[in-house]
């Protein structure tokens, strides 16, 4: 058998244009020094033998060529070199010189070239044997190879990938296109190293090219040397530049299923054709099950389908059956209906006459309550005029006694008589200035009250605003130039300069507003604009480049005895009425006060009045919302934490800009910037992420922000010890489980290990200790065995639980009662605790109350585990501490289980990014929302953690309400004074008892609560059902699941100021 | 081509519907979805879909009238009992460990089985910590199921599957009968929700231990089924649980993956852990 041979059945037609491959897979590459010496042997044997007398048997020796020809493991070179010794002994006998006997030297010639053709048939024979061997063994090999990676039930696709990745790979071939029967043509679905977006055929139909061919004929051939404009036409390889290619189809039971295509730039071998013709089988009948297997699965949703279609057919007509029962009935309701309606007609006139009877009481009733509000009403406008009154006469009182000290006072201080000592001189000027504070702050008590009583006149009168101003200017010009100050008043253009109103309370405001510009500022300049629009309101600003108002503060200064910081009054003096009787002849000249300001850069007062005073628009002017200025002026300004900054300045960069949450992150505290940066290399080298702190307050500041996986501590820092960095780190519940490690110049190793730092080293250290300790620090992040703390106070369920929970890495602890929890989490560190409710010597809502308010035990998650119901309020209370409760019964060891498995996988660490980013961010408290109260009325209990958790980090206190009554409750409970008035309100919609459209009808009924914002949250993805909320009174809506981005920054947008 | 215009017509029906009323029906099951719209088109005798069409755009008041024939409202109380003798037998003790509980009845339609499920939980004594939610798309159905009224004929039905599904009493504790209508107990539904939302546009509002969905993703197509799926299994706790109708399956969806099946042959399924 032929080296060549394959498949008997296409014996005949193996390539095509016909060629006949010499070379088989087996046969060694030409190796030419094995040729050379070969050659060079042979001939210099020969030119030995020409050389010795006949007789020498030297020609014995080109058995040793013959021999090396076997190394060439072609089987015809044995019988060739056979016969060129042959001619080369028969050469070498006619020209070797006459020795013995030439018929004796020829049979012995004759003899050796029979002995050489001996040998070299008996070689050829071997090396025959040998390639056969090799070419079944490969052979069998890969028919293995592909069984493995067709077995298993694969789809079509990694099916045919795979096939095909396999026979490129085994055949060394460049290229390949699978194409498996689908209907009658047959399509590709899998390629391997295809040109992509090739116009390459998607589908072949049988006879249609090279594929269509080997499936037609059913057979697999070669095809060798392709001409290239051929090749462009019939190959579904398109570019590139194979030469040759191979086809094959895949057939079960002698039926094509498949067929595959492969290209190559070297020669295809014979015995590739024969191993495609032995797998074809195997191929094909694994398409075709996977053919199969797909087909299966249509059919079964084709089932599925038609299941659901008969059920929803059957669906259907139980609708026609029913609304034609429905009908039927409604007929004989209506003829029912009819008669009744005559017996409720009658019914119903006497109904109406009770009516009657009924509005005639009410009405009474109305009236009574009527004259009853009309008496509390003159009740009291006379107690505040009362006021008022007392007041006058009060400042009254107080003026006259007031003038004549003021007046004696003036006198000594004049010292006319010249008999006082400077000292004395100097007492008598305090007592007047006092004294003329005191009058100032009567005269403003007596305006604000005035005005409050409704008693303040107005005198209007056509105002030349120029004349106005140049008063103004005569008056503030010498103090700013006292204060080095640049005072301007302008007039913008196309501002009016005339003005109907009342002079003297315009001058009056602006005269206040300019003297708190100018006492407020220190250098830069103080300016009074003035402009407005033809019929618009006039608007005199007042700009300073002063020391500016916080934001927070913009309303609160214009409430009375309300100044810009707690102690501007002692530095500027003043009564702190001013900016309030501003504001109110604003008012009552039908205008207001704007104020602009940054703290720092100045502010600017705009007094906004009509062009012409009309008492309407006076009356109409808005009225301060009093609610909202209460919060402020309750809020103690010292209370205010400045908002926690980053910590900067480090002279080493890091990687706080660029940290991820999947990896370690080492914190190195350290003040030598040289060494820290050594420490920060290598912790990147065993791919820590690195921060370093150059302080011990920057270091434990980092360590609470980032709470690192591990930290390197310095001893001899700038500000502190590192002893005391270790000591608090070991305190912080947040921090205490991180292990320190110590590198110091000084020997505090006792100390520091009795800390509990993890190891320490001591300077000069050399890199490999370094590497160790990040290696020791590794080893105990990565060992650490998980504890579950179990507090039970029964002992067999305690010990049942332990059991339960137990396992490798997973140790359980068992707590009998309160007092012993307490102290297992002092002393050791817990991923989760179990608790169960019940407890000896404390109630488990106590434990966790203590808990969260004491800060030196840890607080690990809890799991509630109890055999009690829960009430909500009682539930609502759990849920701040826990997000598990479990009530004990048949099923709930494989709730616990699964629950606590949960809290032992999910460290901080492996938090999805995004949520460690919030965690991150949430870091930074709002200013904005810092202290407001925001009424969360949502009813599921992971939103409510999500809102909290989203919204309590930025200093906003969250109080939640499960329905729209409990919100509508709670609102009430603020307004009475019962509890801190809300800011914010974040409305569900969809609740149980009272939907958020109806309490947000609720709310807007009442006109206290018209400007409280509301957010609505709804699912509902509807244009209609967010104009709904709006209409139903929220100011504005955000859709859930909510993006916590937008959710902040609109509670931000509504947050009032 | 008489059947092709017919097709094109009712598509641009449901793209009109959609854009006037974000009612979105492109992704039902288109088979049933016609044959209920052509009964409608008699119903307002139009000759076409598109005179349908041009009814529908040009008169607000249309919808609700339409809807009742888009969506599908039948239903009886404990419908197919042994689907609730499942819950009763086999979810129940699981339910149980919960301190509060959540239970939404997507498609609840004129409310039959919530209130199914209310009675159910009463029995068990889990009634007082669960809270239903029931939520369609037809305001109407919404607003029969907040009533709680139904025809007297269909008691002796609703009765008989009742105590097939176990229950420990008669269901005569439950309803008042009079005029020929019985009207459930006003207790009945002071723990249950009845909202609009849509499966096919809306999102979770709540996390829930069990998702009732009987007999609503027949009317879908196979992509609407995976996001109505996929709703509820972002709704579920973790080892949550869902029904569905008789007829309807996981296996060849999407989120087949995500549940495994927990009572076979009722199609309970619970959703994995982790």
């Amino acid at each position: 058998m032929s080296a060549e041979s394959s498949h008997p059945a296409n014996a005949g037609v193996r390539a095509w244009p016909p060629a006949v491959c010499c070379m088989t897979r087996f046969e060694q590459r030409p190796t030419p020094i094995l040729f050379g010496s070969i050659a060079i042997l042979a001939i210099a044997l020969f030119i030995v033998d020409s050389l010795t007398t006949l007789g020498v048997t030297d020609w014995i020796l080109y058995l040793i060529p013959m021999v090396l020809a076997l190394f060439l493991w072609r089987p015809q070179t044995p019988l060739i070199m056979a016969g060129v010794i042959t001619v080369l002994m028969t050469a070498g006998f006619l020209l070797s010189p006459p020795g013995i006997n030439p018929e004796v030297a020829k049979i012995n010639r004759i003899l050796g070239a029979v002995m050489i053709w001996g040998v070299a048939g008996i070689a050829t024979q071997f090396i025959r044997v040998k390639l056969r061997l090799s070419r079944q063994e490969w052979l069998h090999r890969g028919q293995t190879g592909l069984g493995e990676r067709i077995r298993g039930d694969q789809n079509l696709g990694s099916l045919g990938e795979n096939v095909l990745r396999f026979l490129a790979e085994y055949l060394d071939a460049q290229s390949g296109a699978l194409f498996v029967k689908d209907h009658d043509d047959f399509v590709r679905v899998a390629g391997y190293a295809l040109p992509a977006g090739s116009g390459l055929p998607q589908r072949v139909a049988p006879g249609e090219g090279l594929v269509g061919e080997a499936i037609r004929s059913n057979r697999a051939f070669f095809i060798k040397d392709l001409p290239k404009e051929y090749f462009s036409i019939a190959s579904s390889l398109g570019r590139g530049q194979p030469r040759h290619v191979l086809v094959a189809p895949a057939t079960a039971d002698r039926e094509a299923t498949g067929a595959l295509e492969l290209s190559f730039v070297h020669p295809v071998y014979d015995s590739d054709l024969e191993l495609l013709n032995r797998v074809a089988e195997s191929i094909g009948i694994a398409l075709r099950s996977a053919l199969d297997r797909r087909r299966m699965r249509e059919l079964l949703e084709e089932t599925q389908r038609q299941a659901e279609e008969l059920q929803a057919q059957s669906e259907e007509l139980r609708v026609s059956n029913e609304e034609l029962a429905e009908q039927s009935r409604a007929l004989q309701e209506s003829q029912a209906r009819l008669e009744l309606q005559q017996v409720e007609l009658e019914q119903s006139n006497q109904q109406l006459e009770k009516h009657s009877g009924l509005l005639e009481t009410q009405k009474e009733e109305l009236s009574r309550a009527k004259s009853g509000l009309e008496n509390q009403a003159r009740e009291l406008a006379r107690a505040s005029r009362y006021k008022s009154e007392f007041l006058a006469n009060m400042s009254h009182e107080l003026r006259t006694p007031l003038n004549s000290s003021l007046i004696l006072a003036k006198l000594l201080a004049d010292n006319r008589e010249g008999n006082l000592t400077p000292e004395q001189i100097k007492y008598a000027q305090t007592i007047e200035s006092a004294g003329n504070d005191l009058l100032t702050l009567i005269t403003d008590i007596l305006d604000l009250s005035k005005i409050e009583a409704g008693r303040m006149e107005v005198k209007i009168k056509p105002v030349d605003l120029r004349r106005e101003m140049e008063d103004l200017r005569r008056i503030f010009q010498p103090l700013a130039a006292d204060k080095n100050l640049q005072f301007q008043i302008d007039f913008a253009p196309g501002a009016p300069t005339r003005l109907e109103t009342d002079p003297q309370k315009l001058q009056q405001v602006l005269k206040n507003l300019l003297a708190n510009a100018i006492k407020f500022t220190q250098h830069g300049e103080v300016a009074l604009l003035i402009s407005g629009a033809a019929d618009g309101p006039v608007a005199f600003a007042v700009h300073d480049t002063g020391i500016g108002i916080p934001a927070d503060q913009h309303r609160s200064i214009f409430e009375p005895f309300q100044q810009g910081e707690g102690g501007a009054s002692r530095k500027h003096g003043g009564t702190g009425l001013g900016l309030s009787i501003s504001r109110e002849l604003a008012r009552l000249l039908g205008g207001r006060i704007e104020l602009e300001s940054k703290v720092g850069l100045g502010s600017t007062f705009t007094v906004l009045l009509p062009a012409v005073y009309s008492a309407l628009a006076a009356a109409r002017a808005p009225e301060p919302p009093k609610d909202e200025a209460r919060i402020e002026a309750a809020r103690p300004a010292a209370a205010r934490p400045p908002p926690a900054e980053l910590v900067r300045a480090t002279a080493v960069e890091d990687d706080r800009e660029i940290l991820t949450g999947s990896r370690r992150t080492a914190l190195v505290i350290e003040d030598d910037a040289a060494f820290a940066g050594i420490l920060s290399d290598i912790a990147h080298e065993l791919s820590f992420q690195c921060l370093i702190a150059g302080s011990a307050e920057d270091g434990l500041l980092l360590a609470r922000q980032y709470t690192p996986s591990a930290v390197l501590l310095d001893i001899g820092l700038p500000d502190n010890s590192g002893l005391s960095v270790l000591d608090r780190l070991k305190r912080d519940p947040h921090t205490r489980h991180i292990p320190v490690h110590v590198i110091s110049a000084s020997d505090h190793a006792e100390t520091a290990l009795g800390m509990g730092a993890a190891g320490y080293l001591l300077k000069p250290v050399r890199r490999e200790q370094i590497v160790q300790a990040f290696k020791q620090l590794e080893t105990r992040l990565e060992q650490r065995v998980r504890r579950v703390l179990v507090v039970e106070d029964d002992p067999v369920q305690l010990e049942s639980m332990r059991r339960l929970i137990g396992s490798d890495g997973v140790e359980a602890i068992g707590a009998r009662d309160a007092a012993e929890c307490l102290r297992v989490l002092r002393e050791t560190t817990v991923d989760c605790m179990i608790l169960d409710l019940n407890l000896p010597d404390s109630s488990g809502f106590e434990l966790l109350e203590t808990l969260a308010r004491d800060e030196r035990h840890p607080f690990p998650p809890v799991i509630i585990y109890t055999g009690r119901e829960l009430t909500p309020e009682e539930e609502q209370r759990l849920r701040r501490y826990s997000k598990s409760i479990i009530i004990k019964g048949a099923k709930s060891p494989e709730r616990l289980l699964d629950e606590v498995t949960l809290f032992l996988h999910q460290v901080v660490s492996e938090l999805p990014a995004e949520q460690q980013k919030l965690i991150e961010r949430a870091r930074h408290r709002d200013a904005s929302l810092e202290h407001k109260r925001i009424l969360v009325v949502e009813d599921d209990v992971r939103n409510v953690f999500a809102l909290t958790s989203v919204l309590e980090p930025t200093g906003a206190n969250v109080q939640v309400a499960r329905n729209g009554r409990e919100a509508l409750a709670a609102l009430e409970r603020a307004q009475a004074g019962g509890a801190p008035p809300v800011d914010l309100v974040l409305m569900d919609i969809m609740m149980p008892e009272m939907d958020g459209l109806a309490a947000m009808r609720e709310i807007r009924r009442r006109p206290s609560w018209k400007k409280l914002p509301i957010i609505a949250l709804t699912a509902k993805a509807m244009k209609s059902d967010q104009e709904q909320c709006l209409a139903a009174g929220a100011n504005d809506y955000i859709a859930k699941p909510l993006d916590v981005e937008k959710l902040l920054s609109l509670v931000r947008v509504w947050m009032p100021r | 081509m008489q059947l092709k215009t017919e097709d094109i017509e009712l598509r641009l029906l449901l793209e009109a519907i959609e854009k006037r009323y974000h009612y979105d029906f492109k992704e039902y099951s288109r088979a049933s979805l016609k044959r209920r719209l052509t009964r409608a088109r008699e119903h307002f005798q139009c000759r076409s879909f598109s005179l349908l069409q041009d009814l529908v755009l040009h008169n607000a008041d249309m919808l609700p009238r339409l809807l009742p024939f888009l969506t599908v409202q039948v239903s009886e109380m404990f419908r197919d009992p042994a689907y609730f003798r499942g819950l009763r037998e086999r979810v129940v003790p699981h339910l149980r460990t919960y301190p509060s509980l959540k239970v939404w009845v997507a498609g609840c339609g004129s409310g039959e089985e919530l209130y199914s499920l209310v009675i159910l939980f009463r029995e068990e004594g889990l009634e007082q910590r669960t809270l239903f939610y029931g939520t369609d798309i037809n305001p109407a159905a919404l607003k029969e199921a907040r009533a709680g009224v139904y025809s007297l004929e269909r008691i002796p039905q609703f009765t008989e599957n009742h105590r097939a599904s176990g229950g420990p009493c008669s269901l005569s504790h439950y309803y008042t009968a009079a005029y020929g209508r019985a009207v459930l107990d006003k207790s009945l539904r002071a723990r249950a929700v009845f909202a609009d939302h849509s499966l096919v546009s809306d999102a979770v509002f709540a996390e829930v231990q069990l998702v009732s969905c009987r007999n609503v993703l027949i009317y879908f197509n196979r992509e609407l089924q995976d996001r109505a799926l996929g709703l509820f299994k972002d709704a579920l706790v973790r080892r949550g649980f869902l029904g569905l109708g008789a007829r309807e399956s996981l296996r060849l969806s999407r989120h087949a993956g995500e549940f495994e099946e927990f009572v076979p042959g009722e199609r309970i399924y619970q959703r994995k852990g982790g």
